[in-house]
């Protein structure tokens, strides 16, 4: 890739990343501590679970918790009161130092995820220069808490719940941080605040056929990566009780919970900055800068532009939590097999293959330059957008045609040849999918 | 100020690194061993390198460990209660070892050689300006440029300059990795039962019959492993 090419984009804020310890940037990163990390966002996550039950309910003709205030708007609040009074036992033959370990580690990798994430115009917390991959590094801490979780019980299912976890989190990790190279790919960057703003110039990246495709794989990914159904056998209710975190009563049950949810919006949040264009409106080009071209110098402008761009931002965020609430009321757990199967047979080919399609899109759409309203760069941006789709668009089907016919190819023929057994099956998770 | 951060830091990290020796519970030491990982880490962000340190948590805390924490307790009994011990015989020519590689890294350290234009990195002790760039011409200074776009310095320094290293690296990990899956392989041609009546229906019948099978062989593996 070009270097020049990608320098000469138009920045949308000052953004050196280069940060000034100045007082301001304390004052700065404290409120963020204080209002964000330790009062909004737990307060989003309280609500989110208020949230799944209505829609829980709602699917399954219900009405849902109804009875603590209006709607049932009171229930977390109730719940939160019940779960830090409830008394905290832990068995006497755990790991006692390891068992309060793991929940804080799930915990504050959940919490270090919405760290780089840029919610409006100035409003991320942080601005990595390689934002992405700190906050892959960090996500890839929650295994090992939910691993240290089952070791420390000294129980079977715990046990049996944390292996799982660990062999389903560290497979899916992987399609999921290869759906997001496309991103980076075009941004030309690791940050999230320069990925939001290539996105501003040329349009959300999934409105591309690679762009599709891996925002599926990410989302598929993201929801195996949270343990949400139908990728929940880690703590499998009907198998093995409630899997790593069986052993766990009172608020130390809560932290995982809390941090369960919490990397449900941290996943959604992701999602949305990465491939859904942040706090944009119009998906297109000319217009998706939209709330961020009526951005003045005045506070007045500044306060306007970030109350459309959050609200737009949670949104989209709502939307994506509601997608993953929907899948998870509507399909049924995966098995062990299908679940590595679809990992490695599928996302992983798909979400490589995928990377070679994103560069052609980016030398035939995103290299020529961003098409502008009102000159002559407009009619040039839209034909060579139509011919990116006319290109990458039979890739994208070819791909994932091919991978699919593969797949089944290999089950059918191993199904046709009976004398040779298989010792555990390694069939495909093609029929139901 | 950062001298004191950083002494604090090594600090740590060498209690963390002492802890992984003198641990008797193989997870512990596998803890201590992840709590120097992020040590190291830290020392990255002490250096301006905060790319290398996610890759160092990325790498080493969420792959090597976790890898780590699975062979502990795949091959040896599953809680990782037995005590780890030195049998007396390998005492001394472990102390050997360790004190070979000792000298060897003091003299390495040492005796670094710079590269062709710059001393040793041990004899420097101050870092080139941030802000101003080194030649007049370029816009940003080569630190800002390496601070604020690390991803893109570190590729290129590595299909440039450490090319060679890098793909001998790449080599020997996928020798590694063939090596390993041939050992691991087992020829499942050799292991099937002579073949009766059943064991060909089981081939041939559809698993979704059967969906609690394979959590059940993952049970049994586990319960094996116990014994």
């Amino acid at each position: 890739m070009n270097g020049e090419t990608v320098m000469t984009f138009p920045a949308f804020l000052g953004q050196s990343t280069l940060v000034e310890l100045n007082t301001l940037t304390w004052v700065k990163w404290i409120l963020w501590l204080l209002v964000g990390f330790f009062g909004v966002f737990p307060g989003i996550v309280a609500y989110l679970v208020w949230a799944e039950r209505k829609v829980a309910a709602r699917f399954q003709d219900r009405i849902g918790p109804n009875r603590v205030g209006p709607l049932g708007l009171l229930q977390p609040i109730a719940d939160a009161i019940k779960l830090l009074t409830k008394e905290n036992i832990v068995p006497r033959s755990a790991d006692q130092f390891v068992h309060l370990l793991a929940p804080v580690i799930i915990l504050v990798s959940a919490f270090l995820v919405l760290a780089v994430i840029p919610f409006a115009a100035g409003l991320a917390p942080v601005n990595l220069p390689s934002g992405l991959i700190y906050l892959v590094a960090v996500s890839s801490l929650s295994p090992l808490g939910i691993f240290l979780a089952g070791w420390s019980s000294r129980n079977k299912y715990s046990l049996l719940g944390a292996m799982r976890a660990v062999a389903q989190l560290v497979s899916y990790e992987i399609p999921q941080v290869l759906s997001t190279i496309p991103i980076v790919l075009w941004a030309g960057s690791l940050s999230l605040v320069t990925i939001f703003d290539r996105q501003l110039e040329s349009g959300w990246f999934i409105l591309s056929p690679p762009g599709l495709l891996a925002f599926l794989i990410f989302l598929i990914a993201s929801i195996a990566e949270v343990n949400r159904t139908p990728f929940d056998l880690p703590e499998a209710e009907s198998e093995i009780i409630a899997g790593y975190h069986t052993e766990y009563s009172g608020m130390r049950f809560g932290l995982f919970f809390l941090a369960e949810y919490m990397s449900v919006f941290g996943v959604s949040c992701l999602g949305t900055a990465l491939f859904l264009g942040g706090g944009s409106i119009v998906p297109f080009a000319p217009l998706s800068e939209f709330p961020m071209s009526i951005l003045g110098s005045t506070w007045v402008s500044y306060l306007l532009v970030d109350t459309i761009l959050v609200s737009v931002f949670l949104t989209k965020v709502l939307g994506f939590v509601f997608l993953m609430f929907w899948v998870r009321v509507t399909l049924p757990r995966m098995r062990v097999d299908r679940l590595m199967n679809f990992a490695w047979k599928f996302m992983v080919p798909l979400a490589i293959a995928n990377i070679l399609i994103a560069a052609v899109w980016y030398e035939l759409v995103l290299r020529p330059g961003p098409s502008r309203f009102g000159s002559a760069y407009m009619s040039n941006g839209l034909a060579n957008w139509l011919i990116g789709w006319l290109v990458t668009g039979p890739m994208v089907l070819f791909l994932v045609w091919f991978v699919i016919w593969f797949n089944r190819r290999v089950r059918f023929s191993a199904d046709e040849v009976p004398s040779v057994t298989h010792g555990p099956r390694v069939s495909a998770a093609v029929g139901t999918r | 100020m950062s001298q004191i951060v950083f002494l604090v830091i090594a600090a740590l990290g060498l209690l963390a690194a002492l802890g992984t020796v003198l641990a008797r519970n193989l997870v512990h030491a596998a803890l201590y061993l992840i709590a120097f990982f992020f040590i190291v880490a830290c020392q990255f962000v002490m250096l301006e390198a905060e790319f290398l340190a996610a890759i160092q948590v990325l790498v080493y805390i969420g792959a090597v460990a976790i890898l780590l924490i699975f062979g502990i307790m795949l091959t040896r009994n599953i809680q990782g209660d037995d005590t780890t011990s030195v049998t007396k015989a390998l005492a001394a020519p472990g102390l050997v070892v360790v004190l070979g590689l000792f000298f060897v890294l003091v003299f390495g350290i040492n005796n670094h050689v710079g590269l062709k234009n710059r001393s040793g990195w041990p004899l420097q002790s101050s870092r080139p300006p941030v802000t101003e760039p080194a030649t007049p011409g370029e816009p940003v200074s080569r630190r800002e440029r390496a601070i604020n776009d690390m991803g893109r310095t570190v590729g290129v320094e590595l299909v440039t300059r450490y090319a060679l290293a890098f793909e001998v690296t790449g080599i020997m990990l996928t020798a590694a990795l063939v090596g390993a899956i041939a050992l691991a392989h087992r020829d499942v041609v050799q292991e099937a039962p002579p073949v009766g009546d059943s064991s060909t229906k089981r081939a041939t019948t559809p698993i979704k019959s059967l969906p609690l099978a394979t959590s059940g062989a993952a049970a049994s593996t586990v319960n094996s492993g116990k014994v």
